[in-house]
Parts: structure tokens; C-alpha cells; sequence
């Protein structure tokens, strides 16, 4: 094959993939797909990344851009706390706090990464001491995390609500562009050799021998590729593209609603959190203040399910929800003007913890997908990464246990292939 | 310059306050049309400094977005949909603070 | 009319322009119980809008033209069976299958209203025409001068320009000239030659609206009489200024020719406001040549969302007369949807308002073609003007990123063009011409800006007020 010279990853020894067109199939143009494009580019593989609409179409260019590192409210609400896979989580994050804060050097490219901490915060008495239970742990688990009293929070940011009775601080959170991440990683992607095919689906991937082989449309172009290795990064689609290959991926969409004020002037360096609450809160760099927090919206649907094409509709109750709780934590926000509420699907296992690895059942077959992938999504991205290129291999399986598509195994026992 | 022209009879003049200084108006007058009068159509300055002014008078392009001051609260709205009324308070966006 | 506070309706009718008031006459005439809303304080729409009452305007908008536009005016606000809800910005349309629910934002905050079926007849706007220089204060569409002369009795920065490829702009010019104002110049985009070859390609049609043609005509002798030149085949280059309109500059570039000037008002053509219908996900088309979003519909000019009605301009730019017959067959769709009229009688009382709608869209047809701006939207497209003025995103900074890219949201993000508090109305048309044509495909393939809620920025004291149900 005519790429063999380029070839410069020792461990790198699958014979088979000599016999491919190329060397990885990334689908899904996300932050995750780019980011992982743009790593085993760099190491000089042969990389398409398929994207069916541009890079960032999907949640990764439409979610409110948090770097949160905090447990979050929703690991909180969950009965058995945070146990293992809390620590394991809190792991990852302290690698993503890592990667974030040197991203953009390594890309060369701007992505608005803006991290000057993070505040959650607290209404209740019983809300403080999930917060002081939380940080107890957080601690524990490596993560720079403290608590502040009222007065303290008042100090550090005088437009809270004099009702927050405490705030859980963490130096490392804050922000990222969204709307610019995922083209700037694609951008990086292409610059390093790997080839971009955009408004492109994916209409078969099956595995071919030691092979995977994909049927690629754009429009009325159709072409076939064989890859040595696949990586499904595709977030609510992941589904989708994993049946094609005969494997059950079990993610389910979570239609969410987030707002966007129009621009003011610069004020809130802090991401914004509620210890009890649904609330992310958060100004960018262009002035506009981003509020969200997971409150949901209403998936369309078809005869046969759910329609992803089209974005969620609006609930009513969630835009009022979650402005209501941003102005009693940020009264300020009440003087704002609502400029644009959008929805967006982003995409959930069961157990709210994410999918990244490789099935046990189709070797050479990845995904990173279900969940944090915007926080987690460089971090996921390069140990992925290093998965496929069998790259420190062992360091990369031992991060990503947590998040192994393994767990899905006793569904996938039952599919023949 | 920009001028009041005689076709219409216009009722006794009310006054307001345009960034602090009082001007003349009518009763039910658009802000966008003082602003017109008294600021050659500027409503605010971006956040390069450059001045802007309104551009479509029928509440669709955003340009004439105004502060108007009213019960301890400051509201934005668009000037070409707002009707003079006596001892309005009005601030343009001269300052920057929403740009 | 009467002022109401009803919160349901048989019919709800988004804008009281002629479109609107025509609806409202029919159905008011067999009992619905319908509401205009409008942004306006008094109905008119943009062609009427009236002065305030207190104004007691003398000789208001009296050419020829206008004249049945007013009387059904008059019968509009004399008729006390249509509620009347101006001074508020309808933010949201939710279509539901029990009926659809609309939120409307004013002055005393939020306000929920529902009707079993709702008719948008929301108008159209100047298109945003970025000239280089275009966001300095007296800078406007010429529409703005028209309705600061109509409703305000006032005169833009004298002496005015008026640049454009739409005749429209010779009746605006020869109205502000009639009331005492002082015109420079009237510049068309293009050659006598040109526009004469669209003409001839109509000629019956040109025929047959005389009258119209002559109340073009009449304002070229006015305007004439009054020493303003009129002139063809010059472009506009440049708007010169440091902090509002000081001139405006034509020709070419090695010999450019400058008028002195205190505004201009740019006159390239029209857009269907579409925030609601889009919001809504009504299907829509790209409306050619002047380009924006017409809402489809079927013959009763309903949408494609059953109980949504959509008439006049919405429907793609076609002038008063067009958007008072399909109002009135609209609002005849409506009855007969409703049960208080027969498809029957519909269907006969509809006949004469088709066939003037069919003889008249052929003048918009001309219209349309002596207008067309894609020449002079070429030449922004080429240049570094600032297209998206609440961002400040140019035209070089958006041909850049369509190198990568060509699908208008994902330039949107990269660029923010589009991101702004006009939320796209004045930037999208040209992103997506551009866009189209990095990518050499048709317009009427390309996909717009996704429709979002509120369709105006609101206050989010004023959301929280009066949550949404």
C-alpha cells in the first residue's frame, strides 16, 4: 500500500491494515471526532473523519460550552453516590483540567477556552451540606475543590443572590467556545493530513475479514472505504452507525433547551452551578450570557420513534424553569433580555456514564460517545486515540474503564454476526 | 439637518429626557424620530466606538435599541416602537454598556 | 375595532396591514370572533402607518394609489366585532393539535393567547443593503424614510440620496420632494437600457397597469420639477461619513463621483418577515429575485401546518393589492374551516379575489424583474462591507470561512454572523447568496438559519412575570 512510508507509529503492527484503503475511520464530526482526526493524524495515519451535515453540527457545537469538573447534581441525586466510578470520573477530569488548559496551544488555533473557576452553589441548609459532603470527597479524590461561606461567595461575586448561602469553588472550571470547537479541531485535523468528508453519511459499516468496510454517501456520490480501524463518535446517532456493524450501543437522546441573553458587558468570569438545581451559568467571550442546565425539550417524533433530523421542540416550563432559577441565583439576569432559546440532543446511557473504547465482541471497532463529552471530550479523544494507534494502550484501557463499551457485552453476548 | 415638515398639526410639546438633557417632543412622537432631530439618527456607539444609527423604523432591525428608565428599572427597547409620553427618561447606548 | 382583553379566539391575525384587516373584515362579516395584533399602535400596517392620533394629520398619504387601501382602512376600524391588540411583538408561535398558542410581548410584559386557527400576515421589510459605510447614523432603508415622513411628519438629514435597484424609491423621493424636503439625487443600480429590456419582456403586463406605471411616471415630473436628477446605471460604492452620512459615492472606481448628502435611504427590494413562520416550522421557499422566505401555501393559503394561514407579503413580496386579496381569500379559507360559511360559498366568494390577485401578480412579476439587486448584491458579496451589523461581521470574514464551509449555520458559528439582536434579519439573505454561490448551487436549494424562539429579544424580567402556560 502507498502509505506505508508515512507510517510512523512502531506499535502500530496490525498486517492486515496493509491491505486497506486507510488506516481509521472516524465518524461523527463532534469535538470528540475532530479532536481523535486530528491525534491520529498527527501521528501519521492515513484518517478520514465523516461528518453527515459540518463539524459541530450536532451537541458538540450546540451544548452551552461548560468545563465543569465538579461531581455533578445529577451523580449527587443517585443512590449509591459517588463510589468507584465517581473516582474514576474524577480521574478523567482531573486529566481533561490538563488537557483543556493547554489545547489551544497545542492546535494553534483560538477555541475561546476560558477557565477562571466555577462556582456551585447552594440555597438550603441541606443543599451546604451536600455541598460540604461533596467536597469532602472531591478532595479526596484529588480535586481542588472548597467550600465558601455566604460572605465569601458575595466577595468573590457580588451579583449572586445574597440568598446563596454557600458555593462549592473549584479554581479549574470555566468555559469553551462550543460554536467554534469542533470546526477549529477540524481545521487542525486536515492541516495534519487527515481528510474531511462533510455532508456525508455513513449507510453501511461492516467488518470484512480483519477489515472494516463503509459505504460512504454524499448526495448522490457513493463510494466504499476500507478502514483497520472504525471509531464511532457520532453522539446520538452512535446508535445507529453501532447496529449497522451488528452491535448494540444503548444510548438515549436527551432533548435539552438552553438560552442565550443578548451581549452585555464583560462581568462574569466565573462558570455558575447549582448544588440542587439544574442551572449552568456562564458569559462568553463575545458578552452574551449562556444559561442552561439541563432542562429538557420535547424530541419530534415519527410513525417509528424519535426524529433526530429536526431540532426539539421548545417546552415552555423549561425556558421559564430555567430562567427562573438563573435570576434567583443571578437577580441580575432578570435585566437581560432573552435573545435566543435553542435545543439540542445530546445522548445518555443508563447508568450516566459515558461510552469510550473499543467493543470487546468486534475488535478495531471504537466509539466515544454518551455523555461529558464536552468537558471529557479532548481527554477522551486522545486516550481513544492512543487505544488505536496501541499507544500506551495499557495506560489509556486502565482511564477509560470506566467508560468502557465492555459493559455493554451482556447485550451484545446475544448478537450474532 | 433633519426637520419637522408642516403636514401634520401636532398637539402642545411634552418633554423628555435624552441622555439627561431635555428635549421638546409630542405626545405619542416615536423616540426613533427624536433621535432622528436631535441625533441625526445615532443610537448608540458599538463597542468599536463607531456610531450607529437606526435603520428600518418598523421594529425589525435592532439597530435603535434604547434604556428607557422607568420605575427603578431600566428596560431595553426598540426607540422606533416607543411613543414619547411627558418626563420619559430615555438613555441611547452611547456608553457602550450593551455593546 | 375595539381594544380587548380576551385571551381566545377563533382567529388570531398576526399584523394589521392590508393583508390583515382584510381577513379580519371577512371573518368578521360571519361572526368569528377574531384579534389582530400588530407592533403598531394604529392598524395600517407599514404602506398605512398612521400618524399618532393626537397628530390630526392633514392630507395623509393621499396619492391616487393609496386610496382603496384607506377606505378599507376606515371600514377596519369601524368595524367593533374585531378586537384590536396593537403595541405588541408576537415572540412565539406554538401550533398545536387543539389549536395554537401565541405569545405576545408588550409594554405591560407577556401575554398568552390561543385560537383555534391563526393567519400571519406579518409584512416584509427593506432588505438590509450593505453598502460599505451603510451602519452610519443617516444610513436607513428607504422604507424608514418613507414611514418617519408618513407617521411622524418628519424629514431625514437633508439633502437625502436614494440608492437602490426598486422603483419604489422614485414615489418615496417624489413624497418627501411634495412635502417641503430636499432630495440630491435618485441613483438606480442599473442602466436605463436594462431596466427598459425588463420592461419590454413585460410589456403587456406594463400595458395593462398603466396606471401604476404612471404613478411612477408622475413622480419622475415631480421630481424633475423640483431639480432632482434622477439617474440610471450608477451604482453606489461607498457611503463616506466619520460619524453619520456626509456622502455617498457612485461610478467606478478610478473616477468616482460623490453627492454630498445628510441621509440616503437604500431601496434594493424587499424580505418576507419570516421569524414566526420559521420558528413555527411552516415549509418555506427562497422567494426570488430579491431573495428571504416565503411561507408556502395551498390554494386557501394555508400553510403547511393545518389551522396556520399565511397571507400577503409573507407569501413572498408582491405589493398591497396582491396582500389584500389573499387576505381576503384567507380569511374565506378561515370561515369555511370554521363552519360559518360553506366551501361553496368560499369557493365563489373567493373567484373575483383570485382573479385579481392573478392579473396583479404579473406586475409583481415586472416589478420583481426591473428590480432585481443580484448585480448589485454581487459586487457586496466581493467586498469587505460589514454584512452582519450586530456582530460586525464582513464579507471577507464570512468568504473565508465558506472555504471550509458552506452551510449557513455552521458559518454562523464559526463567524458569529447571524448572532446578533436582529437574530439574522439582516444578514441571512446575504450569507446565503453567498453561500450558494461558493458552493455553486441554486438558492432555492439552500436551508436558512434555524427558526428559533423569541423572534424579538424579551425581557426576562417580563418572561418571568407571565410565565408561559
Amino acid at each position: 500500500m502507498k502509505k506505508i512510508a508515512r507510517r510512523s507509529v512502531e506499535h502500530w503492527t496490525n498486517s492486515d491494515v496493509f491491505l486497506s484503503d486507510i488506516d481509521f475511520l472516524v465518524i461523527g464530526g463532534g469535538l470528540v471526532g475532530a479532536a481523535s482526526a486530528w491525534h491520529l493524524a498527527s501521528a501519521g495515519t492515513k484518517v478520514w473523519l465523516c461528518e453527515q451535515a459540518s463539524p459541530g453540527h450536532g451537541a458538540s457545537g450546540q451544548n452551552a460550552g461548560s468545563l465543569h469538573f465538579q461531581i455533578e447534581r445529577r451523580f449527587l441525586e443517585r443512590e449509591d453516590g459517588v463510589g468507584r466510578e465517581g473516582e474514576q470520573t474524577a480521574q478523567l477530569s482531573r486529566l481533561a483540567v490538563q488537557d483543556w488548559r493547554d489545547l489551544e496551544r497545542q492546535i494553534g488555533r483560538n477555541l475561546g477556552v476560558h477557565m477562571e473557576g466555577g462556582l456551585m452553589v447552594a440555597h438550603s441548609a441541606q443543599e451546604v451540606r451536600l455541598l460540604e459532603t461533596k467536597a469532602a470527597r472531591e478532595q479526596a479524590m484529588g480535586l481542588a475543590v472548597e467550600t465558601i461561606d455566604r460572605a465569601q461567595v458575595q466577595a468573590l461575586a457580588p451579583y449572586l443572590s445574597p440568598d446563596i448561602l454557600a458555593a462549592n469553588f473549584m479554581a479549574d472550571e470555566g468555559h469553551a467556545d462550543a460554536r467554534i470547537i469542533a470546526p477549529a479541531f477540524a481545521d487542525a485535523a486536515q492541516s495534519a493530513g487527515a481528510r474531511l468528508l462533510d455532508a456525508t453519511r455513513v449507510a453501511s459499516l461492516q467488518k470484512r475479514g480483519a477489515l472494516f468496510e463503509a459505504r460512504l454517501e454524499k448526495g448522490e456520490e457513493i463510494q466504499t472505504v476500507t478502514a483497520a480501524k472504525v471509531l464511532i463518535c457520532a453522539g446520538i446517532w452512535s446508535p445507529q452507525i453501532a447496529a449497522m456493524a451488528g452491535l448494540h450501543l444503548p444510548l438515549f437522546p436527551a432533548p435539552l433547551t438552553m438560552n442565550a441573553t443578548a451581549r452585555t458587558a464583560a462581568f462574569l468570569p466565573y462558570l455558575i452551578q447549582h448544588v440542587g438545581r439544574r442551572l449552568s451559568i456562564k458569559q462568553t467571550a463575545a458578552g452574551n450570557l449562556l444559561i442552561g442546565g439541563g432542562w429538557p425539550s420535547r424530541l419530534h417524533r415519527t410513525g417509528s420513534g424519535f426524529d433526530f433530523s429536526r431540532a426539539p421542540a421548545l417546552v415552555p416550563q423549561s425556558l421559564t424553569g430555567n430562567l427562573q432559577t438563573a435570576v434567583e441565583t443571578m437577580p441580575v439576569i432578570g435585566e437581560h433580555e432573552l435573545l435566543r432559546s435553542w435545543t439540542g440532543i445530546t445522548a445518555v446511557t443508563q447508568d450516566q456514564l459515558p461510552v469510550a473504547g473499543e467493543f470487546p465482541s468486534l475488535p478495531g471497532l471504537f466509539c466515544a460517545a454518551g455523555g461529558s463529552a464536552f468537558t471529557l471530550g479532548p481527554t477522551f479523544a486522545r486516550l481513544v486515540a492512543d487505544q488505536m494507534l496501541e499507544r500506551r494502550r495499557d495506560e489509556a484501557d486502565a482511564l477509560l474503564s470506566v467508560a468502557s463499551p465492555a459493559r455493554f457485552e451482556s447485550l451484545n453476548g446475544f448478537m450474532g454476526r | 439637518m433633519s426637520k419637522r415638515i408642516g403636514f401634520v398639526e401636532p398637539p402642545a410639546p411634552i418633554h423628555i429626557e435624552l441622555d439627561g438633557e431635555v428635549v421638546e417632543a409630542y405626545e405619542g412622537e416615536s423616540v426613533a424620530a427624536l433621535l432622528v432631530l436631535h441625533r441625526d439618527g445615532m443610537s448608540r456607539r458599538d463597542r468599536d466606538g463607531d456610531a450607529r444609527g437606526l435603520w428600518c423604523n418598523m421594529g425589525t432591525c435592532s439597530e435603535c435599541f434604547v434604556r428607557l428608565l422607568e420605575h427603578g428599572r431600566s428596560r431595553r427597547v426598540r426607540a422606533c416602537l416607543l411613543e414619547a409620553t411627558d418626563g420619559m427618561r430615555i438613555a441611547t447606548g452611547s456608553h457602550t454598556q450593551d455593546d | 375595532m375595539t381594544d380587548n382583553a380576551e385571551t381566545s379566539y377563533d382567529v388570531l391575525i398576526v399584523g394589521g396591514g392590508p393583508a390583515g384587516q382584510a381577513a379580519a373584515l371577512e371573518l368578521a362579516a360571519v361572526g368569528a370572533r377574531c384579534a389582530v395584533i400588530d407592533e403598531q399602535a394604529r392598524p395600517g400596517g407599514q404602506i398605512l402607518r398612521q400618524p399618532p392620533v393626537s397628530f390630526a394629520a392633514q392630507n395623509w398619504v393621499d396619492e391616487n394609489s393609496y386610496r382603496p387601501l384607506r377606505q378599507q382602512l376606515r371600514v377596519f376600524e369601524n368595524q367593533a366585532a374585531i378586537a384590536w391588540l396593537g403595541r405588541r411583538s408576537v415572540i412565539g408561535l406554538q401550533p398545536g393539535p387543539q389549536g395554537h398558542s401565541l405569545t405576545t410581548s408588550g409594554a405591560d410584559g407577556l401575554q398568552e393567547l390561543s385560537a383555534a386557527h391563526v393567519l400571519i400576515a406579518a409584512g416584509c421589510y427593506d432588505m438590509p443593503y450593505p453598502a460599505p459605510g451603510w451602519t452610519l447614523p443617516g444610513a436607513m432603508g428607504a422604507g424608514a424614510m418613507q414611514t418617519l415622513l408618513k407617521a411622524q411628519g418628519i424629514v431625514t438629514g437633508e439633502p437625502i440620496v436614494f440608492a437602490g435597484t426598486h422603483p419604489l424609491m422614485l414615489l418615496i423621493a417624489a413624497q418627501i420632494s411634495r412635502a417641503g424636503g430636499k432630495v440630491a439625487e435618485v441613483a438606480f443600480d442599473r442602466s436605463l437600457a436594462t431596466i427598459g429590456k425588463s420592461m419590454i419582456r413585460h410589456c403587456a403586463t406594463a400595458l395593462r397597469n398603466g396606471s401604476l406605471l404612471g404613478e411612477a411616471g408622475k413622480a419622475m415630473m415631480d421630481l424633475r420639477r423640483a431639480g432632482v436628477p434622477v439617474r440610471f446605471g450608477r451604482p453606489l460604492q461607498e457611503i463616506t461619513g466619520a460619524d453619520r452620512v456626509t456622502g455617498a459615492v457612485f461610478g467606478e472606481a478610478d473616477h468616482p463621483e460623490t453627492t454630498p448628502c445628510g441621509s440616503i435611504g437604500l431601496c434594493y427590494g424587499f424580505l418576507p418577515q419570516s421569524d414566526l413562520p420559521r420558528q413555527a416550522g411552516l415549509s418555506v421557499r427562497w422567494s426570488s429575485p430579491s431573495g428571504g422566505w416565503a411561507t408556502c401555501h395551498d390554494q386557501w393559503m394555508q400553510s403547511s401546518v393545518e389551522g396556520v394561514w399565511v397571507a400577503g407579503e409573507t407569501t413572498g413580496v408582491a405589493g398591497a393589492p396582491i396582500a389584500r386579496d389573499e387576505g381576503r381569500i384567507a380569511g374565506l379559507g378561515i370561515a369555511a374551516a370554521l363552519g360559518l360559511i360553506t366551501n361553496r360559498d368560499a369557493t365563489r366568494r373567493a373567484a373575483p379575489f383570485r382573479q385579481s390577485r392573478k392579473a396583479a401578480m404579473r406586475f409583481a412579476a415586472m416589478l420583481d424583474d426591473i428590480a432585481a439587486p443580484k448585480q448589485a448584491l454581487d459586487r457586496v458579496a466581493a467586498s469587505n462591507t460589514t454584512i452582519c451589523r450586530c456582530e460586525k461581521v464582513s464579507a471577507s470574514a464570512v468568504r473565508e470561512t465558506l472555504g471550509s464551509t458552506t452551510d449557513v449555520n455552521a458559518v454562523k458559528r464559526i463567524t458569529r454572523c447571524g448572532m446578533g439582536l436582529c437574530q439574522g434579519r439582516n444578514c441571512e439573505h446575504m450569507l446565503i447568496r453567498m453561500s450558494a454561490a461558493a458552493e455553486g448551487r441554486g438558492l432555492e436549494t439552500m436551508k436558512g438559519f434555524t427558526g428559533r424562539f423569541p423572534a424579538r429579544p424579551v425581557s426576562i424580567a417580563d418572561l418571568l412575570e407571565k410565565p408561559l402556560p
